[in-house]
C-alpha cells in the first residue's frame, strides 16, 4: 500500500489505506469526520453526499484511489462556523427532523446552487434525490426556494 | 407555600450527592437561545441541583435532564419549553442534557416515578409529561423566590419571577437566579405549587422557537449512535441467522483472519445471555423478555476500521442451521395460511355488541384486507459501541427507550446494575425500530466477546433491513349486512395476526363500533404464529386497522350508493363531534364532492391515535387525497388535506411538521413497503428493493389545516396519527379514479390501468 494523497476542506492529507476503501469510509473512521453519514452504502439515499472538485457525490461508492489528487468538502467544510447560508435557514425554517439525512441533503443542495442559482422545482427534484426518511422533504424544497429568492408551487 | 422551611437534611443530601456542583462553573457561554451539546449525553455542566431533572448555575443558566430520548419529534425543545414556562427563566439560558438511566434506578427511579414510562420515546411529549414538566418548573420558581424572600426577609407573595430574575415587588430590589439557586436548592416546599391556568401562559402556544439541536445537525456535529469514537475502539461487521430463529452451524475464521486490519471473527450465542441479578429483577420489568429482544445467532468480524471488518465478513465462509422458518418457502405461502386462517372462527373474541346471528342472510359484504410485514427503516443503521470490562460495562447508543436499553445491557451482562453505564446519543430516526432494545442486546453480545476495548458494532443497511422486528402482517376478513338504508346492521371482523399485538387500534376500540352506530358486532383475532420477529412500526397496529376499516367503509358506502363523507359523517353522528368536524374541514379545504376529469378521484378516512374509543383523547386526524391515475398505471398524488384535533398545540410548527412528515410516512408505507420472505429469510435487503419515496414523487401539496382543532385541554400527541389515514385515503382516492380497489398494500404492485 502506497500513500494516497488529497485534499479535505482545504488540508492536504496522506492515507495508508486499502485504495477501494469508499471515500465515506475514510472520512468517517481514518479522519474522524463524523458529519458524513451512512445510510445505504449503495448510492442510494444521499446521506454520504460530499463536494469531490465542486461537483456532489455520494461517498459510500467512491474508492478513496480514485480520488487520489481531488479537492473534497465534507459537511464541517461546507462553512467555517456552520454558518452558510443553507444552514441558517435549515435551522430557522426547522427542515431536520430525526437530522441524520440533512447534512448529505445540505451538500446536494450547495452543489446545485453552484450550478442553478435559480432552481426550479424540477431542477430541485433532479438534484435533490436523497432519503429523508423522516419526511421534510417539503420543507428543504421551501428553504431551497427561500435561500434563491425563487418561487415554489 | 407561603411558608417554607430550610431543611438540612436536603441540604445535606444536596451537597453530598452533587459535592463540587455549586462551585463549578459553565464551560461555554449562554448562547441567544436554549442549547444542548452534540454530544448530549456529557454532563459537565455543573450548576446546583434542585431535583434529578433541574440544576441552576450561578450564572444563571439552568440545566434541565431530559429523559425521552430525541428521535426527530423535537423532544429535548418542548421539554424545556415547558420547564421554562413555568420556571419563568431566560430562555436563552436553558441548557438540556439526557437523564440517566442507571441514576434512575440507583436512585429509587427518581426520574421514572415521575410518571408514565419518562424515557420511551413515544408519546414525548404528552399532556402527562407535558405537567411533570411544567411542575418541575414551578417548583424550582417557588424554591428560588423562597430563598429571595429568606436574603430580604420578605413575603414570598411579594416576589415575582421572570426572566430569571426576582423582584421585590414594593421595594424594586432585584436578584438574579443564580445569586439565589444554592439557597434555593436546600429549600422544600410545604406544597407543590399550582400550575398557572394555560390562559396565563407567554410562551407555550406563543413561540416556535427552532429546535434547539438543529445548529449541530447542520453542521454536523451532532453525535448519533454510528458517530460515537472512543480511544481506541474497534469496528464490528455483523451478520446474523438469514432465516430468524436459525443457528451458526460452521464458520471457518482461518479465511478471514489475516485479511487487513482484522483482529478477530466472534460468535454471538444466544445460550451467553447472563440474565439480571436475581436481587435486582424485582425493581425494572419493562418489557426485556420479550423473544423478540432476544439475541440472534450470530457471528462477526472485529477490525481496526469498519471497512476492513466488511470485506472480511463478506469473505467469511459460514453455514447456517436454518430451522423452521425456512419451511415458509414465499411470502404468497404465507399470506395463502393467513387468508386459511380467516376460513375458520375467530380463535379470541376482542368485541361484541348485539347478536351477529339477528340477520340469517348471507352477507352484502364479505371481503378480505391484508398488509405485509413492514420495516421501519430508520435512516440511522441499527449500531451502538460499547466496552464490556469483568467488573465495568459502558454503552453509547441511540436507544428509542434509554431504559430499556440499559436494562437489556444489565441482562446481557449479568453484572449488577450500578456497573452498567449508559449515554444516550443522537438517533437518527426510530419509528419503533429502536425500541425493545434487542441491538443494544446484540452490541453488548459482541463486545462481551472481544472484552477491554470499545467495540463499535455497525449492522450494514442490508443486514439491518433483514433482521428487523417488522410490522405485524395482519390479514382481515370483514363481513357487514347493510340495512334499506345501506347502512351496517351487522359487523363481522376477524384479524388473523402473525405476532404479538399490544392494542387492536382503530380496530376493536374503532368508534364505528364502540359508538353504537353498528348495532350487531363481533371482532375477533386468530394467530398465525411465525418465525418473522415483529415489533413496534409508527402507530404500531393502527398503520394496519386504519387502513383495512377505512377501505371497507369506503366499500359499505358506495355499495350504499352514498357519498363516501356523508355515510361517515352518518355513522359518527353520535360520537365525539370532533370526528366530524376533522372530517368536514379536511373535505371543504380539498373541494370535497366537486367534479373532477375522468383518472381523477377523492379518497377520505379519519382516525384517530393513541385510542380512537374514547372521546376527546389523542388526536382525531381525518385526510383527504386527491390523485390522478393515468390510463396505464401512472399514479399521482396531486394533493393531500390534513384536519386534525390535538386539543391545543404549544408549537405550532413543530405539530405540523410532525404531521406532515407522518403523512409521507403512511404515503411510503402504504404505496411502496414490503417485505418479502424467501425459503424463511427475509429478501429485501436495501433501498433499491424496499423504495423511498423522494423529493420528486411527494405531492405538490400536503397542507395541514389547524381550523379542526377543538381547544381541549389535552395536548394530545400528533408524530404517528397521520401514519392511518393517508394510505386509505389515497387508495379510496385510487378507486374513484379507476375502479380498481386496493385491500392490500403496498399500491405499487397493484395494475392501476384502466380504459
Ligand atoms: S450511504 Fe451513500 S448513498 Fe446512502
Ligand atoms: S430528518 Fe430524519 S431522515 Fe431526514
Amino acid at each position: 500500500m502506497s500513500a494516497i494523497t488529497l485534499r479535505v476542506n482545504g488540508k492536504p492529507i496522506a492515507l495508508d489505506v486499502d485504495p477501494s476503501t469508499p471515500l465515506l469510509w475514510v472520512l468517517r473512521d481514518h479522519l474522524g469526520m463524523t458529519g458524513t453519514k451512512y445510510g445505504c452504502g449503495i448510492a442510494e439515499c444521499g446521506a454520504c453526499t460530499v463536494h469531490v472538485n465542486g461537483e456532489a457525490v455520494r461517498s459510500c461508492q467512491l474508492p478513496i484511489e480514485y480520488v487520489a489528487g481531488a479537492e473534497v468538502v465534507t459537511i464541517e467544510g461546507l462553512s467555517e462556523n456552520g454558518d452558510h447560508v443553507l444552514q441558517k435557514l435549515w435551522v430557522e425554517m426547522n427542515v431536520p427532523q430525526c437530522g441524520y439525512c440533512q447534512t448529505g441533503i445540505l451538500m446536494a443542495t450547495a452543489a446545485m446552487l453552484a450550478h442553478v442559482k435559480k432552481p426550479t422545482d424540477k431542477d430541485i427534484d433532479t438534484y435533490i434525490t436523497n432519503i429523508c426518511r423522516c419526511g421534510t422533504y417539503p420543507r428543504v424544497r421551501a428553504a431551497i426556494h427561500r435561500a434563491t429568492d425563487t418561487p415554489g408551487t | 407555600m407561603e411558608q417554607v422551611k430550610i431543611n438540612r437534611r436536603t441540604f445535606l443530601v444536596t451537597a453530598t450527592a452533587f459535592a463540587g456542583g455549586m462551585s463549578l462553573s459553565l464551560a461555554a457561554p449562554a448562547a441567544r437561545a436554549a442549547s444542548i451539546s452534540g454530544e448530549p449525553w456529557l454532563s459537565n455542566a455543573g450548576g446546583v441541583e434542585f431535583s434529578p431533572w433541574i440544576a441552576i448555575a450561578p450564572d444563571d443558566t439552568v440545566i434541565i435532564r431530559v429523559a425521552t430520548p430525541e428521535i426527530g419529534n423535537g423532544t429535548v425543545t418542548q421539554t424545556p419549553m415547558n420547564v421554562t414556562e413555568e420556571l419563568a427563566c431566560d430562555w436563552s439560558k436553558v441548557r438540556v442534557e439526557f437523564a440517566s438511566p442507571r441514576r434512575d434506578y440507583l436512585e429509587n427511579q427518581v426520574y421514572s416515578k415521575a410518571g408514565w414510562m419518562p424515557f420511551f420515546a413515544g408519546h414525548a411529549t404528552d399532556s402527562d409529561r407535558m405537567k411533570i414538566a411544567l411542575q418541575i418548573g414551578a417548583s424550582a420558581r417557588e424554591r428560588l423566590k423562597a430563598a429571595a424572600a429568606h436574603q430580604w426577609n420578605v413575603q414570598v407573595a411579594d416576589i415575582e419571577a421572570r426572566n430569571s430574575v426576582l423582584t421585590h415587588v414594593p421595594t424594586g430590589r432585584k436578584l438574579r437566579y443564580g445569586e439565589v439557586a444554592a439557597k434555593a436548592a436546600t429549600i422544600q416546599l410545604k406544597a407543590e405549587p399550582t400550575l398557572k391556568p394555560q390562559s396565563e401562559w407567554t410562551f407555550l402556544g406563543k413561540a416556535s422557537p427552532a429546535k434547539l439541536n438543529l445548529p449541530e445537525i447542520v453542521r454536523g456535529s451532532a453525535v448519533y449512535g454510528l458517530d460515537v469514537r472512543l480511544p481506541g475502539m474497534v469496528y464490528a461487521a455483523l451478520l446474523q441467522s438469514p432465516v430468524q430463529g436459525g443457528r451458526l452451524k460452521s464458520h471457518d475464521p482461518g479465511a478471514v483472519l489475516k485479511m487487513p486490519g482484522v483482529r478477530a471473527v466472534v460468535v454471538v450465542d444466544p445460550s451467553k445471555t447472563k440474565g439480571i441479578p436475581a436481587s435486582d429483577k424485582a425493581n425494572y420489568k419493562l418489557y426485556y423478555g420479550l423473544a423478540e429482544t432476544a439475541v440472534q445467532s450470530a457471528v462477526a468480524v472485529i477490525a481496526d476500521h469498519y471497512w476492513q471488518a466488511k470485506k472480511a465478513l463478506d469473505a467469511l465462509p459460514v453455514v447456517w442451521e436454518p430451522g423452521p422458518g425456512a419451511d415458509w418457502k414465499s411470502s404468497e405461502q404465507i399470506y395463502d395460511a393467513a387468508m386459511a386462517v380467516l376460513d375458520k372462527p375467530a380463535t379470541k373474541v376482542l368485541h361484541t355488541a348485539g347478536d351477529v346471528n339477528a340477520v340469517t342472510d348471507p352477507p352484502t359484504l364479505d371481503l378480505r384486507y391484508l398488509t405485509p410485514y413492514c420495516d421501519s427503516a430508520p435512516l440511522e443503521p441499527l449500531n451502538g459501541t460499547a466496552v464490556v470490562t469483568p467488573d465495568k460495562v459502558e454503552v453509547w447508543h441511540p436507544a428509542q427507550d434509554p431504559q430499556q436499553a440499559w436494562w437489556v445491557a444489565v441482562d446481557e451482562t449479568g453484572l449488577a446494575p450500578d456497573k452498567v453505564y449508559f449515554h444516550q446519543t443522537y438517533v437518527g430516526g426510530a419509528f419503533g425500530r429502536r425500541v425493545l432494545a434487542n441491538d443494544v442486546r446484540m452490541v453488548v453480545a459482541v463486545a462481551k466477546e472481544y472484552p477491554g476495548v470499545p467495540v463499535h458494532v455497525i449492522w450494514s443497511r442490508e443486514e439491518m433491513t433483514r433482521q428487523g422486528r417488522y410490522r405485524t402482517l395482519i390479514a382481515t376478513r370483514f363481513q357487514a349486512h347493510l340495512d334499506g338504508q345501506g347502512m351496517p346492521q351487522v359487523w363481522k371482523a376477524q384479524a388473523c395476526l402473525t405476532g404479538p399485538i399490544m392494542v387492536a387500534a382503530s380496530f376493536a376500540d374503532s368508534p364505528y363500533v364502540v359508538g353504537g352506530a353498528i348495532p350487531n358486532v363481533q371482532i375477533g383475532t386468530s394467530d398465525l404464529p411465525m418465525h418473522i420477529l415483529t415489533g413496534a412500526y409508527r402507530g404500531p397496529w393502527y398503520n394496519s386497522f386504519v387502513f383495512m376499516v377505512e377501505t371497507f367503509i369506503d366499500e359499505c358506502a358506495l355499495t350504499a350508493k352514498a357519498d363516501p363523507l356523508a355515510y361517515r359523517l352518518k355513522l359518527l353522528a353520535n360520537w365525539d363531534p370532533a370526528w366530524s368536524k376533522c372530517l368536514q374541514v379536511a373535505a371543504d379545504k380539498a373541494g370535497w364532492g366537486k367534479p373532477l376529469p375522468r383518472g381523477q378521484g377523492q379518497g377520505i378516512a379519519v382516525a384517530a391515535w393513541p385510542t380512537a374509543g374514547l372521546r376527546q383523547t389523542g388526536t382525531i386526524i381525518c385526510a383527504v387525497a386527491t390523485v390522478e391515475v393515468s390510463p396505464d398505471g401512472v399514479l399521482k398524488v396531486k394533493s393531500i388535506d390534513v384536519a386534525f384535533d390535538c386539543g391545543r398545540v404549544a408549537n405550532r410548527d413543530a405539530v405540523a411538521a410532525q404531521l406532515e412528515g407522518g403523512a409521507i410516512h403512511s404515503l411510503n408505507m402504504s404505496l411502496n413497503e414490503e417485505i418479502t420472505v424467501r425459503n424463511g429469510a427475509v429478501v429485501e435487503g436495501n433501498f433499491d428493493q424496499y423504495p423511498m419515496l423522494r423529493m420528486g414523487d411527494i405531492p405538490p401539496r400536503i397542507t395541514i389545516h389547524f381550523d379542526a382543532l377543538s381547544d381541549h385541554d389535552r395536548f394530545g400527541i400528533v408524530g404517528e396519527a397521520p401514519i392511518g389515514p393517508i394510505g386509505p385515503a389515497v387508495g379510496n382516492a385510487i378507486f374513484q379514479a379507476t375502479g380498481k380497489r386496493m385491500r392490500t398494500t403496498p399500491f405499487r404492485k397493484h395494475d392501476l390501468t384502466w380504459t
